[in-house]
Order: C-alpha cells, then sequence, then structure tokens
C-alpha cells in the first residue's frame, strides 16, 4: 500500500519535471470525461441479467386488474395467462384451435341427462401445488402453499356469480345449473343479514350453500351440471375466469389491512409474479411448485413441447426433434417494462432490448416493403410473422330503424343490400390498416371452424351499379326520397374522435354518397353513442368482435333475438332478430363440429346474404416482429401469453445485442473541440478591445 | 408580512374552492359516470356491470346537494377533497395516495436536477451573453435561444433519443431503475432534453434583465471606481436583476413535484406526470380531479412564496 503511494508519488514527480502541471490537469480531467463516455451504454437492464433466460417485452398500458374473475382483457391476460393454468389449455400448434387438458387429467366427455341436463365431470390431477404465497398461513402456521382441490375451482365459479366481483362473464357461466339462483340467493343473505358481507368470501358462500350445478366429489373430482347443452363450456375453461383459486388468497389479500387480491394473483400456473409496479415494471419468475417442474415424469401435455402441429410447422422450425418434448418452461424470467410511447419502445425493440415487438404505423413502410420484411431488417436476424385475427369488423344496421331496418320490410332489406354493395373493402383494408387484414366475407373469421376460404359472399361484391339498381328496386330511384325529392338520408352514428377514425367514417360515407345516398355523420362521444344505442336513436354504426373462444357460436349469437341491445342489453347492436335464423343458431350452437353444423352455418351465412344486417368489412391481420434468438413462437391468435413454450438463445441476444450498440464517442470531443474554438477567439477578442 | 401571507392564503383558498366546484361540473356533468364506467369495463361491459360498477364506486348516487342534501356527490367530493382523503382510481382501486407518495421520488429525481442544472446555466449563459453584449457572441446566442425556444419539446425528446440513444447509444432509450447507483443513467438524457428545451426562453429572459440593470447608474459607478467586470456582473448586476427572475423561478418550485407530463412519458419514468398522462389515457377521472386539486393548490403556494420571496431579496419591498 505505502509502496505504492510512494511510487505514484516519484512518478508524479518525474511527470512534474517533463510536462506543466496544467496539462497534466487538463488530460486528467479529459481522460476521466472520456472514461465517462466509454462506460456508457444505452443497455437498460442489469448485466448480471445478461446471461439469464429473461423475456422482456413492454407494457403499454397497467392492467386494471389481475383478479382471474374480472381480468378480461390482452395486457391483464398477458400476465393472468402465464400465473393461472386452467383445467384445460389450447394446444401450441394445431389449428384449428384444439384443446388439451392442463390441470385436469383429460378433456370431458359431454353426458346428455334425461332432464335435458349435461354434465361434465372433471378430474384434477393429484398433487398439485399452488405458486408459494404468505397467504397460506391462514390454513396453518408456517404454510407457503397447499394442493390444489377441486373445491378451489367451485370457490371461482362462486366468485364469477358474486355481483361484487363484477365479472363480465355471468352469461356463460350463467349455463351451470344454479347458477343465477345463487347469486339471488347470496344478494338476498347479504341484505338479510348485514354482518354476513363482512365475513370472508368463501365463509359468505358456503353459508348460502353453492351453485348447484357445481358438485365437488371428494378433493379431486369436479362435476359441473350445465341445465341445456352448451358445447362451448368446455372452452370456458380453458380461460383463466374458471382457474383454481385458493379461499386463502382472497382472504389475506382483502385490500384493508392488507393489499388486494386484484393485485396478488396466487395461482398454479408456470409463472408467478415476484414484482408489481404498475409504473415501472412486473415481474414473473419461474414457478417452483409448477406440477410441470415437480413431476416431470408425468410429461403432461400442458407440461412439455408439443411433438405435433399443423401443416407446415416443422418447415417453420417450430418441431425441432432437440425440444419435441421437452420439459417447459424454457424461459426461467418474464420481465415487462412499462412504456407508454410506441415509438421509443420500437426503437428498444430494434436495439435488441425486447425480444419481440408489433410495428408501429410511423415505421411500417420502413419495416415492411411489398409485403415482406425489408432487406435491412432481414438482414438483422428479424422474422416477420402474420396471422388473422379471430376478429371482425362491421358495419351494423339498427334493424329497429323505419328506414333501414325490420320495420321496413322489403324496401329496407333492399336498400341494406344496396349498401352492401357500395362499400370497398378491399380499399378500405389499403387505406386504413396498410393492407394489414382480409375481407370479411361472412361473421366468421378464419381459424374457427365454418370459415371457408373459397367462399365469396355475394352480397358483398362492390358493385356501384347494382347498388344503384337495388336502390331504384327499393323505391329510391338514383337514390332520390320520392317523397321528398332529394337523396336519400342516412344517419351514419359515429363515436369516433380522432381525425383518422373520422377519415374511416367518411370514407363510408363517400361510398354511400356515389350511388346516390346523402349520408349525415352524427359524430358523438362513445358515451353518448351508448347514449343513443340506448335509446334507439341511431342507423348505422361501425362495430367489431374479437372471439372469447375459437367457436363460430361466438360470432353467430351476436345476431340472436335473445342478444338483442334493445330488449336484453346484450351484444346484438343491431337487434337483428329472425325467428328461422335463431332456430338454425340453436341447432348450431350445440353441435359438434361434424358436416351437419357446417351444413347449418352455410344456411345461416345464406340468410345473412340476403337480410344483411352486418355489412362485413375485415378480419385484421397482425403483423409481428421478433428477433433471431427468440425460438419457436407462432402467433397465437386469441390472447394466450403461451410464453412456456418459447425459448431463447441469450449468448447470441449478448453478441448482437453489442454488436448493435457500441457507443460511438468522437463527436462528444468533436462538440467540445468546436465549443472551445467558436468561445476562445470571442473572449481573446473581447479581451483584445477592452484593453 | 404574516397578516399579507394570511390574507394571500386565504385569496388562495377561494380559487381552489373554485377550482374544485369547476373540476365537479366538468368531470360528473360533462363526463357521466357512465363514461368512466364503460372506460374501466371495456366494450363488452353489459348495462348491469355498468349499473353495478357505478353502484360499487358510489357514483350512482344523486349529483346536488338539493337532490339529497345527505348524500350527495357534491358534497363528498368537497369534504374528501379538502380532507386529503383522495379515494381510489376509477380505473383499478388503488389507493390514489399512496400511489401519489409513490410517484413523488422519480418525479423530483426528475425536476430538481433539471430545475437547478437549468437555473444555474441559465444564470451562466445569460450573465455570459450580457457580458459580451453587442457582440457576435451575444447575438449569436440570442439567435440560438430564440431557435431553441421555437422547437417543440417533442422533437427535442424524440431528437435526443435518435440522437443519443441510438445513433450515439450512450445512454438508454427510455426506463428507470430505483437502484441508486444506476439511476442516472436512465436521468442523464431526459435531465439534458428538459434543460435544453427551457434554457432558451431563460437565457432570453435573464439576459434582459441583466442588459437593462448593466447599463443602470450603479453599474457606471461600479465601472468608474475602477470594479472589474466581472466582480460587476456577479456582486452588481446579477444581485440587483434577482427580482424578476425569482418571479420565475420561485413560481416554478412547487410544480417540481407533479412532474413532467412529456419527459415522463416518452422517457418511462414512473412519476406523478406518468400518472397523471394515464389517468387521461385510461379515462381514470378520480386520479385526475386529485391531481387537478394539488396542481391549483400548489399555483397558489407557488405566488404566496414569490411574494414572500420579493422580500427577502429586496428590503425595500415590504408587504402590507
Amino acid at each position: 500500500m505505502s509502496g505504492g503511494s510512494q511510487s505514484s508519488l516519484r512518478e508524479g514527480r518525474e511527470a512534474a519535471a517533463v510536462a506543466r502541471p496544467l496539462r497534466w490537469a487538463g488530460l486528467s480531467v479529459a481522460g476521466l470525461l472520456l472514461g465517462g463516455l466509454l462506460a456508457c451504454s444505452n443497455d437498460p437492464y442489469p448485466q448480471a441479467d445478461a446471461d439469464r433466460k429473461v423475456y422482456y417485452t413492454a407494457l403499454r398500458e397497467a392492467p386494471r386488474t389481475l383478479d382471474p374473475a374480472e381480468a378480461y382483457n390482452v395486457t391483464a391476460h398477458a400476465i393472468t395467462g402465464n400465473v393461472y393454468d386452467t383445467l384445460l389449455e389450447y394446444h401450441y400448434l394445431k389449428r384449428p384451435y384444439t384443446l388439451i387438458p392442463g390441470l385436469a387429467e383429460a378433456v370431458p366427455e359431454a353426458e346428455p341427462q334425461p332432464d335435458g341436463g349435461v354434465i361434465y365431470r372433471f378430474r384434477l390431477r393429484e398433487g398439485l401445488l399452488f405458486a408459494p404465497d404468505p397467504a397460506f398461513a391462514l390454513g396453518g402456521e408456517g404454510r407457503t402453499t397447499r394442493e390444489v382441490v377441486a373445491a378451489d375451482v367451485a370457490f371461482q365459479l362462486m366468485r364469477l356469480a358474486d355481483p361484487e366481483e363484477n365479472s363480465p362473464v355471468v352469461d356463460p357461466f350463467s349455463n351451470i345449473a344454479g347458477f343465477r339462483e345463487f347469486q339471488q340467493a347470496l344478494v338476498a343473505a347479504r341484505e338479510a343479514d348485514p354482518e354476513l358481507a363482512s365475513l370472508p368470501p368463501h365463509e359468505q358462500y358456503a353459508r348460502v350453500g353453492g351453485i348447484e350445478g357445481v358438485r365437488v366429489l371428494g378433493s379431486h373430482d369436479l362435476e359441473i351440471a350445465l341445465s341445456g347443452p352448451y358445447p362451448q363450456i368446455l372452452y370456458w375453461f380453458a380461460l383463466e375466469f374458471s382457474t383454481p383459486v385458493p379461499w386463502e388468497a382472497v382472504a389475506w389479500y382483502d385490500g384493508v389491512t392488507r393489499d388486494r387480491f386484484d393485485d396478488h394473483p396466487v395461482g398454479t400456473g408456470p409463472y408467478r409474479l415476484t414484482e408489481y409496479d404498475k409504473q415501472f415494471r412486473v415481474i414473473l419468475e419461474a414457478n417452483p411448485n409448477w406440477y410441470g417442474v415437480q413431476n416431470p415424469e408425468w410429461k403432461a401435455p400442458g407440461a412439455v413441447y408439443p411433438s405435433e402441429g399443423e401443416p407446415g410447422d416443422a418447415e417453420a422450425g417450430l418441431l425441432p426433434p432437440d425440444v419435441v418434448g421437452q420439459p417447459l418452461p424454457f424461459i426461467e424470467r418474464i420481465e415487462f417494462r412499462r412504456e407508454k410511447e410506441s415509438i421509443p419502445t420500437f426503437n428498444k425493440f430494434l436495439q435488441g432490448y425486447y425480444d419481440a415487438s408489433g410495428i408501429v404505423k410511423e415505421s411500417f413502410d420502413k419495416i415492411v416493403q411489398n409485403d415482406r420484411l425489408s432487406p435491412e431488417m432481414a438482414e438483422r436476424g428479424i422474422e416477420l410473422s402474420k396471422s388473422i385475427k379471430p376478429t371482425i369488423f362491421y358495419l351494423g344496421v339498427n334493424m329497429n330503424d323505419e328506414l333501414l331496418g325490420h320495420p321496413a320490410g322489403e324496401r329496407g332489406r333492399l336498400l341494406r343490400q344496396a349498401i352492401s354493395h357500395a362499400v370497398d373493402e378491399e380499399q378500405w383494408i389499403e387505406l386504413f390498416v396498410n393492407g394489414r387484414g382480409i375481407p370479411a366475407q361472412s361473421p366468421v373469421p378464419p381459424g374457427l371452424f365454418g370459415y371457408e376460404p373459397e367462399y365469396e359472399n355475394p352480397a358483398r361484391v362492390y358493385d356501384p351499379d347494382r347498388a344503384r339498381k337495388l336502390l331504384a328496386e327499393a323505391g329510391y330511384p338514383e337514390g332520390i326520397d320520392p317523397e321528398t325529392g332529394k337523396p336519400l338520408r342516412i344517419n351514419f352514428d359515429s363515436y369516433a374522435t380522432s381525425s383518422a377514425q373520422l377519415l374511416q367514417e367518411q370514407f363510408i360515407a363517400d361510398a354511400l354518397r356515389a350511388v346516390g345516398l346523402d349520408v349525415r355523420i352524427d359524430a358523438t362521444t362513445y358515451n353518448q353513442f351508448q347514449g343513443k344505442v340506448q335509446d334507439g336513436r341511431y342507423q348505422m354504426f361501425f362495430w367489431g368482435w374479437s372471439a372469447d373462444y375459437p367457436d363460430p357460436e361466438n360470432f353467430y349469437f351476436l345476431l340472436t333475438c335473445d342478444m338483442r341491445r334493445a330488449e336484453s342489453g346484450g351484444p346484438n347492436y343491431t337487434n337483428f332478430c329472425d325467428p328461422e335464423f335463431d332456430e338454425l343458431f340453436a341447432r348450431m350452437r350445440v353441435r359438434d363440429n361434424d358436416e351437419e353444423r357446417l351444413a347449418v352455418m352455410r344456411e345461416m351465412r345464406e340468410l345473412l346474404e340476403r337480410e344483411r344486417p352486418w355489412i362485413e368489412i375485415h378480419h385484421p391481420e397482425t403483423y409481428g416482429l421478433t428477433h433471431a434468438w427468440l425460438k419457436h413462437r407462432k402467433s397465437f391468435g386469441i390472447s394466450f401469453p403461451m410464453t412456456k413454450y418459447q425459448d431463447l438463445d441469450v449468448a447470441k441476444r449478448a453478441e448482437l445485442r453489442r454488436a448493435w450498440n457500441e457507443p460511438i464517442t468522437w463527436p462528444a470531443w468533436a462538440l467540445a473541440g468546436v465549443a472551445i474554438a467558436v468561445v476562445v477567439p470571442g473572449i481573446r477578442t473581447f479581451f483584445r478591445e477592452r484593453q | 408580512m404574516l397578516a399579507y401571507v394570511i390574507r394571500r392564503l386565504a385569496y388562495g383558498a377561494l380559487v381552489v374552492l373554485g377550482v374544485l366546484l369547476f373540476l365537479f361540473v366538468l368531470f360528473f356533468t360533462v363526463a357521466t359516470p357512465d363514461d368512466i364506467a364503460r372506460r374501466a369495463l371495456g366494450d363488452k361491459a353489459t348495462p348491469e356491470m355498468i349499473d353495478t360498477w357505478k353502484a360499487n364506486h358510489g357514483y350512482d348516487r344523486p349529483l346536488w346537494p338539493w337532490q339529497d342534501p345527505s348524500d350527495n356527490l357534491l358534497v363528498s367530493h368537497y369534504t374528501s377533497l379538502l380532507g386529503f382523503d383522495f379515494g381510489r382510481s376509477d380505473v383499478d382501486d388503488a389507493p390514489i395516495g399512496q400511489r401519489i407518495r409513490e410517484g413523488m421520488g422519480p418525479s423530483l429525481a426528475l425536476t430538481v436536477p433539471m430545475f437547478v442544472i437549468g437555473l444555474g446555466l441559465g444564470l451562466l449563459l445569460s450573465l455570459f451573453v450580457a457580458f459580451f453584449r453587442e457582440t457576435y457572441i451575444d447575438r449569436a446566442g440570442v439567435f440560438l435561444c430564440v431557435l431553441g425556444m421555437s422547437v417543440s419539446i417533442l422533437l427535442y425528446i424524440i431528437g435526443a433519443q435518435v440522437l443519443i440513444a441510438q445513433l450515439l447509444r450512450w445512454y438508454p432509450i427510455s426506463g428507470f431503475d430505483p437502484d441508486p447507483d444506476v439511476v442516472a443513467r436512465f436521468l442523464i438524457l431526459p435531465i439534458v432534453v428538459g434543460v435544453v428545451s427551457s434554457v432558451g426562453s431563460d437565457v432570453r429572459f435573464y439576459r434582459t434583465v441583466f442588459v437593462e440593470e448593466s447599463s443602470r447608474d450603479y453599474v457606471r459607478t461600479a465601472r468608474a471606481k475602477g470594479a472589474g467586470e466581472l466582480r460587476v456582473m456577479a456582486q452588481h448586476v446579477l444581485r440587483n436583476g434577482m427580482i424578476p427572475i425569482l418571479t420565475r423561478v420561485v413560481l416554478a418550485i412547487p410544480f417540481l413535484f407533479t412532474g413532467s407530463l412529456l419527459l415522463e412519458s416518452f422517457f418511462g419514468i414512473p412519476g406523478l406526470g406518468s400518472i397523471t398522462v394515464d389517468a387521461i389515457r385510461g379515462n381514470d377521472f378520480a386520479t385526475l380531479r386529485v391531481m387537478v386539486y394539488i396542481g391549483a393548490l400548489l399555483f397558489v403556494l407557488g405566488q404566496v412564496l414569490t411574494d414572500v420571496s420579493y422580500s427577502l431579496a429586496d428590503p425595500r419591498v415590504r408587504l402590507e
């Protein structure tokens, strides 16, 4: 130590002997600055994580809730989908979408009952554990987890029925016998005994007596009795709404003495939440209690990489032999970083700091050229994936309207058909979504049973002449209303507030004006639009629907009498009601995917060709970008994260990140030089003049 | 002076009460609770769900005292905000008070250095250009200031992100880390942008003050007595120019707490500005009400502080 300081002292003396001290001082400051600049880097993550399999993704908005009874948007599902496992799951690769067993041992078969009801029997795997959490201390001191039992699923189903949870999926689960009755009994019991409401939810439910159609038969067997056939219920058991939830977590995270359950998911999934800061970051770590980790010998379908997929998957590198059958998950941590603005987020993806990304509108032309990845992006090893979303956008007509709807009879029908021929959806897709979408021919999007790619809807052919002819047949030659002698006035009720949305509506208005109609765009706020819908004061509108589950029933139900907005507050915004359609719907709803179901769907499609309550516009297509180091990722379409099937090549990532982000420091020195060159002569001139 | 401060605070209280009424009218009658509920619950929400949500959040009560004197939204709006009981967010039910306490740290970490560096640099540069008044340095300085003032802060943000973080790769484009050892890496870029975007107008303002001061008689006297130019600027001009500068500076101090909307949003800093942006985008009216209320309180506080600072900086000013 002392030797070192002596030697440096000596060197200092020698240095002082050869150069002026000022120069040394200047050089050391410059050295410090240079050192500071050389040490800088644009890497936003801790160096210690560079070699870990951490998947980085951006979180555009904070989730409202992570409570599986309520969470119903893509942002929340990106987290809850990894934290909560479900009784059933989707096969990662197969299309059409196929259900596989998850926490349940098998996908149950429907068992029709003499009374018209249907029973599904689930058997939970034995030895499943919840992720570690202090909440389990409620079940015994020192406990941090416990086994998952059938009663946990029953408890969650009761939570769905509880009006205090305000779950968005009460309707589909009301097919379970006694679901609504339990709901009413709970409300009545709370009213009769105000003290009841102060008890933890599981105790309240126990006092009310549970749901009749949810029968817990021992610790691992669960019987779900439906009051009538509803095969789609199985899809709801693949969504987090029906995941097993421990009563301890709900009682522990009560929002009064501790945080809220909405912010503390306690599940059975491959990951668990370890940090939840909505403004900064959300971290999911691999769950050590997950059944795939605890029991790799089971080789359960949801816990190993699949061995088969759809045609083309093997060629696309989605079935690599060294990965097939390997235990999941591959990625040890998922880190969501809060990013509010799309441009910085996308630029960070380009720097390699996010592993996957969508494409921002502003950069679309730079990234995609002639529908392919630009050479610059391809050179970086970035891959482009496209998938049509199970979503539809359409123009809807209020069928209660005197001019356009059911009351106008044949005239109204012809008018709707004319409108259907007047709108060019291909131009729409080109203009407004950068060509990212396909023209919709029927309510059913690709990827679902009953979608026929070769089918072209004769009523959706863009043909302005045909539209004019139909207008004339409807009694409006050249679009002129004989009563007024002026072009027929139609209101387009818009809830668009952005200029981009208004342009879209202007496009539709122009299309109808081109065939002679007079269209008035009545733009209001979304809320005022809802008010108009409630009062029935609307004619035409633009609307969309995304599938909750991959079954055509989830689209056709939007046009049934039961779902009319005006009557029941349901999502049938057109108020379309046709007994023939309803009868066909009732048949297709309960059938398995077979030829007869397809035949019924064709009949429904034909009816819609004629009736035109919807004028289908497009099914959107998502373009996703991934870096070369993100492996075996397949776009899923519906909002399931599927992160457990993906893998990262961290060595490659580190290498490319380094190559892409080497700091360039010379401009700093050049700038300092220029500044000195400008200021020093000025100062010298000044003092010379003063002297 | 105490009487004056109390009087100003009382005026301020009236302003705050007025702001609260304005907020109520805006948030409860122009945008109705239905609107808030729909935003919180999403497009697929049924009318039933919306009613339940309103009941759960207390928005189903009558608006005005004459509809129900014992239980109405107007009175609870006043009592809760004046009692600093900020309630819960409309979007995710999180306690707003806690969120504000959490956001204040990151906001201050950004705004305080920005303020101090901006003030120091502004004063230094303005003294510098005033010192060289009527030379090409002064003219070039003023030109650059006007140029800097004319450019939108968004351009500075995106420009800095592209130039410094993407092309030169010195600092991360955006992000944050509460770890004190590394937090500076994330703050340098937004601080530079914040300082650069505001330094133009500051320098131009301070320079005007200093140039005007330096043509006063006492400055000429000081020079005639042989005081050096540096001493004249630093001791005489700077001190006497403080009053107009204080007006600008002290008024800004309370707003350091509310953060910066655009900088925090673009650089991913989890401060109060960021929370406000979230509230605006998510129609979180409960949070917005609180943020506007806090803004009004800070504004009143800033004005009183400015007045007090006058009398401290200049003994001739007496607050009666």
